[in-house]
């Protein structure tokens, strides 16, 4: 687990605690992926640092290596999902879809994430 | 003999939150075959919120009008009475819950996500399959799922019995329902979309969204609905309350006639025209 400042957060990382704001109102659960939209509500809410899945590799700023969701995440998920529904031949055609169009999003967050 | 909480529920069905009255009205007005887009205008101009709401999404990519619309008016004529009656609809409906119960935000966030992604997936489906009236089944899909948030309004103790049972047993939200309470919120939506009194399609399509092919006249529509409900589910388009697929009912997809092929360009479209319009109907708790 490691403590990240907000600007440090990007898309795919994953919640290793719950975050509430001051009132103490749960905002976001843990083992939630962060969104870019997400990201941005937890700005809105004043929060400066949360703490996400991963581990730090030294003392300084940035050594750090987040956890982020990758093709085996997306595919052990889907076939979660889909494990009682997986006999008729239209959820499997639909899982499968689903799975590329999964890909393709995580390719286009990844090429979003790298700095600029 | 109906399940005692079910009982207490219709009971204080007088309770439930009630449409702004500027919904109803305009709801009246469309209703009305000798009303004209000006007797319109005038009831949006009264009320700020909608009018500016409904100058934001006419002017927003989702509608891709090549010019800005500045007027009410205006916009009532490029859009139809019935489109505009859906759009006021979807923007208010949310509303209603907003702020009611101490609930943890990414739920909130998460649901009102879900809502938005099965109306886009059911505008998608309709498109495709050339449905003359994509705005209906646009606020069909926002509202499938609306019993949920009555019965977390409602049976805050039994909801959250439910959803220690989803995370138990990992189950689709419909069983752990109907486990706990015996009934589940395709009928508790039922129960509030008939008090607001919403057109009979769009009470069929809450009341079968499971099991689109009990829906009679509109199976159609609740098939399209049901399959919006399963595409965004295999998108992660917000979180409908539990992680499971719900079972493809065959034969309202058969009547649909919908080639396998044609899944990937929908969840396409979906996920495109999900992310342009959850910028701008942005639910803020």
């Amino acid at each position: 687990m490691i403590r990240l400042k907000i600007e440090e957060l990007k898309p795919g990382m994953i919640l290793a605690r719950s975050v509430y704001n001051q009132q103490d109102l749960l905002l976001l659960e843990n083992d939630t992926s962060l969104t870019k939209k997400r990201i941005w509500m937890l700005k809105t809410w004043g929060i400066d640092r949360v703490s996400v899945k991963g581990k730090s590799q030294g003392e300084g700023k940035g050594d750090f290596e987040a956890e982020i969701e990758t093709k085996e995440t997306i595919e052990t998920e889907l076939k979660a999902k889909f494990a009682d529904v997986i006999d008729e031949p239209v959820m499997q055609e639909i899982m499968k879809a689903a799975g590329r169009q999964l890909q393709k999003s995580l390719i286009d967050q990844e090429k979003e994430n790298e700095p600029t | 003999m109906n399940p005692p909480d079910l009982d207490r529920m219709i009971s204080r069905v007088e309770d439930l939150p009630t449409l702004p009255r500027t919904v109803l009205k305009i709801t009246e007005l469309v209703n009305d075959p000798k009303s004209s887009a000006r007797d319109l205008a005038r009831i949006i101009t009264d009320d700020q919120v909608l009018a500016a709401r409904l100058l934001k999404l006419v002017n927003s990519s989702f509608y891709g009008f090549p010019q800005r619309i500045s007027t009410i008016t205006g916009a009532i004529v490029l859009l139809g009475f019935d489109a505009i009656r859906n759009l006021l609809l979807t923007t208010s409906v949310f509303d209603l819950f907003s702020n009611r119960q101490k609930i943890s935000m990414i739920r909130q966030e998460q649901f009102w996500d879900h809502s938005l992604g099965c109306a886009v997936g059911a505008k998608v489906i309709g498109n495709h399959l050339r449905y003359d009236k994509v705005e209906e089944l646009f606020v069909s899909g926002l509202l499938h799922d609306i019993g949920k948030i009555v019965e977390m309004i409602f049976i805050p103790d039994a909801f959250k019995d439910i959803n220690q049972l989803i995370r138990d047993d990992n189950i689709l939200m419909i069983a752990a329902e109907e486990k706990i309470l015996g009934y589940s919120h395709p009928l508790v939506g039922k129960l509030l979309a008939e008090r607001w009194n919403l057109p009979p399609k769009l009470i069929s399509v809450i009341l079968h969204h499971h099991q689109p092919s009990e829906a009679g006249q509109f199976v159609l529509e609740a098939a399209i609905v049901h399959l919006a409900d399963i595409l965004c589910r295999s998108l992660n388009i917000g979180y409908g309350g539990d992680n499971k697929m719900p079972a493809l009912d065959k034969m309202a997809w058969d009547s649909m006639r919908i080639k396998p092929q044609a899944i990937e360009s929908m969840l396409a479209e979906i996920n495109k025209e999900f992310d342009e319009i959850s910028l701008f109907i942005t639910y803020t708790p």
